[in-house]
C-alpha cells in the first residue's frame, strides 16, 4: 500500500494551505492509500477546539479532522514541541492524538517515504 | 502611529520587529494571524506582556474567535470592527504586514 505523510505547517485561516492539506488527505484516503498527518509549528493550530469562522465568512477547519478516520485516515501526529512553545497541550485539541518529537518526525517521514506539505 | 500586524508571531518576525520599532505609547493591532500574539503561554508571551508596559495592544475579536483562541493575554484589549474602524479614523497607520 501506497504511504504518503501530509506535513501541515500552516495556521488555519490566514492562507489556503490548512484547507488544502485537508482535502488532499481525503482524497489519498478514498484512495486506500495509507496517510499520516503531521501537525508542526504553526499547523497545530488547526487542530484548536472551538475555532468559529463564521465572522470572516469561512468553514471551521478544526472540525473536519475527527471525522477523517471515516475516510480511512488513521495517523494523527502532533509535534510536541511546536505545541509546546504555542502555550497549547492536548486538552486544546479537538481529538486524540500521538505526540511526537523531534526524531519522531524525522522518523515518520522516513517510514513513509513520500511527504505533501502545506 | 497605529502599527497592524497580520502574521502569526513564530512563523515570522513581524511582531518582534514591530515592537523594536514602534515609539513607546504608539498602538500595536493584531489581526488575522498576528492575534496569535495574543495568546498567553507561548515561548513569546513574555515578550508582549513587556511590550505592554510600553503600548496598547489591541486583538481582533472576530479573528481571536475563528482560531479558538482562549486564553488571552490580560491587557491586551478585544476589539471588534467599529473598534477597528476607530482606531484607524484616529490614527495613521503602519501597515506591519
Amino acid at each position: 500500500m501506497k504511504k504518503v505523510a501530509i506535513l501541515m505547517r500552516k495556521a488555519p485561516y490566514g492562507s489556503v494551505y490548512t484547507a488544502e492539506g485537508f482535502r488532499s488527505v481525503m482524497g489519498i484516503g478514498i484512495f486506500e492509500m495509507d496517510a499520516a498527518l503531521a501537525f508542526v509549528e504553526d499547523g497545530v493550530y488547526a487542530l484548536a477546539k472551538d475555532q468559529n469562522p463564521e465572522q470572516l465568512d469561512m468553514q471551521p477547519l478544526g472540525e473536519g479532522f475527527p471525522m477523517l478516520p471515516e475516510f480511512g485516515v488513521n495517523g494523527f501526529y502532533v509535534h510536541q514541541p511546536s505545541l509546546e512553545e504555542r502555550g497549547l497541550s492536548v486538552d486544546d485539541l479537538v481529538m486524540e492524538v500521538q505526540l511526537i518529537d523531534n526524531a519522531g518526525l524525522a522518523k515518520l517521514l522516513a517510514e513513509y517515504g513520500t511527504v505533501l506539505t502545506f | 502611529m497605529l502599527y497592524t500586524v497580520n502574521k502569526s508571531p513564530l512563523t515570522t518576525t513581524n511582531l518582534e520587529t514591530c515592537l523594536a520599532i514602534a515609539p513607546d505609547s504608539e498602538p500595536i493591532l493584531l489581526y488575522e494571524d498576528g492575534v496569535y500574539g495574543a495568546m498567553d503561554g507561548g515561548r513569546l508571551s513574555k515578550r508582549i506582556k513587556e511590550a505592554l508596559e510600553r503600548h496598547p495592544i489591541y486583538a481582533l475579536q472576530a479573528d481571536l474567535e475563528a482560531r479558538g483562541i482562549q486564553r488571552i493575554i490580560e491587557g491586551i484589549q478585544v476589539i471588534d470592527y467599529d473598534g477597528f474602524v476607530g482606531l484607524v479614523e484616529e490614527h495613521n497607520v503602519v501597515p506591519w504586514i
